[in-house]
C-alpha cells in the first residue's frame, strides 16, 4: 500500500532571512522538492514612477537612490543621463571622470555586498564580514565625497554636485591595490572550498536562449555565454576610454554567475586605476544648465550597465519641468522573472542558492 | 568513585549521588556558559570583530545575561501545537545529553560511572535526543520546524552508523567497551594514542560527530538561511534554552569523547610531562576540539541535504568498514608476528 | 579538502588581524565635513524666499513669514519654520538652493527618539542645533535664487 503523501504549501517570506528584504515566494513542496512556486512582490512598492510625474527632474534624483539602494550611483546616473540626452547637454570632462569613478566604486561595493550575503545564504558567516570591511571603505569614500553613505544624491543634471575633496583621488588610487590584495584572500577563503563548489555547480541552470527570452541582463545573461555589457556594446559616458574585459562564462549555473561577479570586481578595479590616472587636474564639475530645467518635448530611452544588469530610464517629456511619464527598466525585476522556471524540481536548499545568485534588491524589484 | 556506585543504596549514598550530580550539572552549565562566550569571541575575532564586550568585564557575563533573558521571557505555546509533546520535547532532548557525561573518564580519579559498556551506553543514549528534536518539531505544528525535524531525523540516522563503526576500530584495539580501559591502553605518550593507527577512524568520527551535533557545515536542521531556525522556530524562553543547552552539552560530550577515544584522555603527550596533572591535559585536548568546532563554524558554508546523505552512505560508511577490516588485519598480523 | 584547509587558514589568520569594530557610542563617530546631518537654521539670514520648501522632494518643510517688524526695511522675516524628520531624507536639496545659507547641514545624525512627535522640529530647535555645522556649503551647484 502506498503511503498517502501531501504537498506542503510553504510561504517563504515576506519576512525570511534569505529573501533579502520583503519578498515572498509561495512554494509547493513535496518532501524537500519544489513542485511549483509563485513569487509575490510589491511589499516595498512606493510608486516611484508615479511620484516622479509630480516632481521636478532634480527632485527625482533622491528617489532613484532608493530604488536599488545598494547601487544608488548608477541609478542617479541613468536618470541624469536620460535627461541630459534629451536636452543635449554637454558634461564637463572632470564631472564625467568623477561619475565613472563613483559608478565603478559603486559596482565594487554592490558586488562585495552580494558576495558577502550570498555566502551567508549558503551558510558561511565570515565572508560577509570580510566583504563588509572593504565595502565600508568605499562607503566612507562616498561619505567624504557627498556626505551620505547609502543614498548619495550625488549626480545632478549636467554634472555632479561636489568636486572631489582634497586627497580623495589619492585615496582611491591606494584603495585599488589594497582591494586586489584582499581579493586574493577572498579567493583563498571561498573559491576553492569543496562544499561551496558542490553547492553551486550545476544549480539553477538555464540556456542563453532562455536568458534572452526572459530579457535577463547583467551577470545573469553573461553567465550563459552571451557577451553583452552596455559599457562596451553601447558605450555611454566615457567608458570607451578605458580598457577592461567583460567576464563571460558558458555554464549558465549559479557558479558561473558567481565567477562573473567575482571577476567583475577586478575589472572595475582596472577601470578605476585608469580613471584615476587620467583624472583631469582641474575643470568644472557642472555643465551649463539653465536655471529652471525645462526638458524639450520628446521621448528618450537610455540603458546603462548597473551591477545587476541593464537599468534603463524612459522619459516622455511634454516640455515641462516635470516628466509626463517616467519609466525605469529595473534589472532586478526583470531578472527575477525566471525564478519560477528555475525553481521547479529543485530542493528547498537550492531555492536560497538560486534566488541569491540572481542578485535582486527588493527596493528595485518593487520600485 | 566507582566504589560508591557499587555500594548499597543508602540515604547517605543517595545524598552523595545527588550532590555529585548537582556539582556536575553546575560544572557543565559553567562550561556551556563559557563555551558560548568563547565561541562568540573566537568567531568574532575570525570575523574581524571583537565579540561580546559589554556585559561585565570583557563581556564575561554576556551569556549569563542572555540566559537570564531567556528565563524571564514569556513562555509561549502556540495554540495549534500539540501541548504535551511540545512541553516534553526539550526535556527529552536535554536529559540524554547530560546523562551520557557520566561515563566519561576525565582523569585517573574522576569518573562518575565506570561502565564496562561505556561506549555503547554513550552512543545509544545520545541518539535519544533526536527523538526529542523530532517530537518538538512535529508538535510545534510549523512547516519550517517540521522540515527541520525531518532533516534532523534523516541526518541522525545516517550519521549514527559511520559514527558507531568508526569507533569499532578503537574498540578492537583495546578489546574493551570500557572508556577507562580504552584510555589506559593509550597511556605512555603521543605515539601510543589511537589517533595514529586509527587515523581513518578519527577523521570519520570527527565528521560524523560534527554532523550529530548539528553544527556547521552540517547544521541543516536549523539552517537559518533556509528554514529560519529549523526545529525550534516556535520555542521561546526556557524551552528554547533547553534546546540550546542540549546542543552545547553535546559539544562538551563529543569533545570529551574524541579526547578519550583518540587522544589518550588524560595522558601527557610525553612521559616527562606527566608532572602536570591529567585533568589539565584532558582539558587542553578537549579545548582543542571545542576550538576546532568553532573554527569550522566560522569558515565553512553549509552542505546540501542530498550531498549530506551521499557523503554518509557513499563515503563514510564504506570507509569505516574498510577501517575495521584494516584494523582486524593489522591486529592479526601483529599477533602472528609476536 | 585543499580548498577547505586554505579557507580555514584564512580565518585562522584573521584572528589576529586588526578589528574593525567601532567603539560607538562610547567614542563618537566623526563624520567628514560634507556629511549631511540634521539641518541648522539661522532665522537672521532667512529671506523667506520659500525655495527650500519648494525644492524639497518630500514636502517636509513648512514655513511662514511675517512682515518685517522694522518698518524701515522691506521684505519679510521668518515666523515659523518646521522640518518633519519623519519625512526628511536628508537629501541636501534645501541647503543647496538656499540663497543665503540660512539652512545648512550639520554633522549631527542622532535622531532616534521614543515618539514620532519628537521628530517634528521647529525653528527654535533647528536654530539651537548649531554644533558641527558644515563648513563647505558652496557646492558645485550655482546658487540660483540669490542673484535676483
Ligand atoms: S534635506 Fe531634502 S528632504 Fe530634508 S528638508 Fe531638505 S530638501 Fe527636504
Ligand atoms: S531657501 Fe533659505 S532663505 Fe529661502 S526660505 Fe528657505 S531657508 Fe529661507
Amino acid at each position: 500500500m502506498a503511503i498517502r503523501t501531501e504537498e506542503l504549501l510553504l510561504n517563504v517570506g515576506p519576512q525570511h532571512p534569505s529573501t533579502h528584504g520583503v519578498f515572498r515566494v509561495v512554494v509547493h513542496i513535496d518532501g524537500e522538492v519544489i513542485t511549483s512556486s509563485d513569487p509575490v512582490m510589491g511589499y516595498l512598492h512606493r510608486g516611484t514612477e508615479k511620484l516622479a510625474e509630480n516632481l521636478t527632474y532634480t527632485q527625482i534624483i533622491p528617489y532613484t537612490d532608493r530604488m536599488d539602494y545598494v547601487s544608488a550611483m548608477t541609478n542617479n546616473y541613468v536618470l541624469c543621463h536620460a535627461v541630459e540626452t534629451l536636452m543635449g547637454l554637454e558634461i564637463p570632462e572632470r564631472a564625467e571622470y568623477l561619475r565613472v569613478i563613483v559608478m565603478e566604486l559603486q559596482r565594487i561595493a554592490s558586488h562585495l555586498l552580494w558576495w558577502g550575503t550570498y555566502l551567508l545564504d549558503i551558510g558561511a558567516m565570515s565572508p560577509f564580514l570580510f566583504a563588509f570591511r572593504d565595502r565600508e571603505m568605499i562607503l566612507d569614500f562616498f561619505n567624504e565625497l557627498c556626505g551620505a553613505r547609502l543614498t548619495y544624491n550625488y549626480m545632478r543634471i549636467g554634472g555632479v554636485k561636489w568636486d572631489a575633496p582634497e586627497g580623495w583621488i589619492e585615496k582611491i588610487r591606494n584603495y585599488v591595490p589594497y582591494l586586489r590584495q584582499q581579493l586574493i584572500e577572498y579567493d583563498a577563503l571561498v573559491n576553492g572550498n569543496e562544499i561551496f563548489l558542490a553547492r553551486l555547480k550545476g544549480v539553477g541552470k538555464y540556456s542563453a536562449e532562455d536568458a534572452i527570452n526572459y530579457g535577463l541582463s547583467g551577470a545573469c545573461l553573461r553567465s550563459t555565454g552571451v557577451k553583452w555589457d552596455l559599457r562596451k556594446d553601447r558605450p555611454y559616458s566615457i567608458y570607451n576610454r578605458f580598457e577592461f574585459d567583460v567576464p563571460v562564462e558558458t555554464e549558465g549555473d549559479c557558479y558561473a554567475r558567481y565567477l562573473i561577479r567575482f571577476a567583475e570586481i577586478s575589472e572595475s578595479l582596472k577601470i578605476l586605476e585608469q580613471a584615476v590616472e587620467q583624472f583631469p587636474a582641474e575643470g568644472e564639475t557642472m555643465g551649463k544648465v539653465p536655471r529652471v530645467l525645462r526638458v524639450p518635448e520628446g521621448e528618450v530611452y537610455v540603458g546603462i550597465e548597473s551591477p545587476r544588469g541593464e537599468i534603463g530610464c524612459h522619459i516622455i517629456s511634454k516640455g515641462k519641468d516635470k516628466p509626463y511619464r517616467l519609466k525605469f527598466r529595473r534589472p532586478s525585476f526583470v531578472n527575477l522573472q525566471i525564478l519560477p522556471k528555475l525553481l521547479e524540481g529543485e530542493t528547498m536548499t537550492n531555492l536560497v542558492t538560486i534566488l541569491g545568485s540572481i542578485d535582486i534588491v527588493v527596493g528595485e524589484v518593487d520600485a | 568513585m566507582a566504589d560508591y556506585v557499587l555500594s548499597a543504596f543508602t540515604w547517605q549514598n543517595g545524598l552523595l549521588f545527588f550532590i555529585w550530580t548537582v556539582i556536575t550539572l553546575f560544572a557543565v552549565l559553567g562550561f556551556v556558559t563559557y563555551a558560548i562566550y568563547f565561541e562568540r569571541k573566537v568567531i568574532g575575532w575570525m570575523q574581524l570583530r571583537i565579540g561580546p564586550n559589554r556585559v561585565g568585564p570583557l563581556g564575561l557575563l554576556q551569556t549569563v545575561a542572555d540566559i537570564a533573558k531567556l528565563l524571564m521571557k514569556e513562555d509561549i505555546i502556540p495554540k495549534a501545537a500539540v501541548r504535551d509533546l511540545f512541553i516534553i520535547a526539550p526535556a527529552l532532548t536535554f536529559v540524554p545529553s547530560f546523562v551520557v557525561i557520566a561515563t566519561i573518564p576525565f582523569s585517573e580519579s574522576i569518573t562518575f560511572a565506570d561502565l564496562n559498556i561505556g561506549i555503547l551506553y554513550y552512543l545509544a543514549l545520545s541518539s535519544i535526543s533526536t527523538i526529542g528534536i523530532i517530537i518538538g518539531s512535529w508538535a510545534s505544528n510549523n512547516k519550517y520546524s517540521l522540515l527541520g525535524g525531518m532533516r534532523s531525523a534523516a541526518q541522525m540516522i545516517s550519521y549514527e552508523i559511520p559514527l558507531v563503526l568508526s569507533v569499532v576500530g578503537v574498540i578492537l584495539m583495546s578489546s574493551s567497551l570500557n572508556l577507562r580501559v580504552i584510555v589506559e591502553g593509550q597511556l605512555g605518550g603521543v605515539w601510543h594514542w589511537n589517533i595514529f593507527p586509527q587515523i581513518i577512524g578519527f577523521v570519520i568520527f570527527i565528521i560524523a560527530a560534527v554532523s550529530e551535533l548539528n553544527r556547521t557545515p552540517f547544521d541543516l536542521p536549523e539552517a537559518e538561511s533556509e528554514l529560519v531556525a529549523g526545529y525550534h522556530v516556535e520555542y521561546t524562553g526556557f524551552r528554547f534554552a533547553f534546546f540550546m543547552l542540549a546542543e552545547y552539552v553535546y559539544v562538551f560530550a563529543f569533545s570529551a569523547m574524541a579526547t578519550v577515544l583518540f587522544l589518550g584522555g588524560w595522558d601527557a603527550p610525553a612521559p616527562f610531562l606527566s608532572f602536570i596533572p591529567g585533568l589539565i591535559w584532558f582539558l587542553l585536548k578537549f579545548s582543542f576540539f571545542v576550538f576546532f568546532l568553532f573554527w569550522i563554524r566560522a569558515t565553512l558554508p553549509r552542505i546540501r541535504v542530498d550531498q549530506l546523505m551521499s557523503l554518509a552512505w557513499k563515503v563514510l560508511l564504506p570507509l569505516s568498514l574498510l577501517n575495521i577490516l584494516l584494523t582486524v588485519f593489522a591486529i592479526e598480523i601483529h599477533k602472528w608476528i609476536a | 579538502m585543499k580548498g577547505i584547509l586554505k579557507g580555514m587558514g584564512v580565518t585562522f589568520k584573521a584572528m589576529t588581524d586588526k578589528k574593525v569594530t567601532y567603539a560607538y557610542p562610547d567614542v563618537p563617530i566623526n563624520m567628514p565635513d560634507r556629511f549631511r546631518g540634521i539641518q541648522h537654521f539661522d532665522p537672521e539670514k532667512c529671506i523667506v524666499c520659500n525655495q527650500c520648501a519648494r525644492i524639497c522632494p518630500t514636502d517636509c518643510i513648512q514655513l511662514t513669514g511675517k512682515a518685517n517688524p522694522d518698518p524701515t526695511k522691506k521684505g519679510k522675516v521668518i515666523d515659523t519654520y518646521d522640518i518633519n524628520f519623519e519625512l526628511c531624507i536628508l537629501c541636501d536639496l534645501c541647503t543647496e538652493v538656499c540663497p543665503t545659507e540660512a539652512i545648512v547641514m550639520t554633522n549631527n545624525f542622532e535622531l532616534a527618539s521614543y515618539s514620532r512627535d519628537e521628530l517634528f522640529k521647529n525653528l527654535d530647535w533647528l536654530n539651537e542645533n548649531n554644533q558641527l555645522i558644515r563648513q563647505e556649503n558652496n557646492s558645485a551647484m550655482p546658487k540660483k535664487g540669490g542673484e535676483k
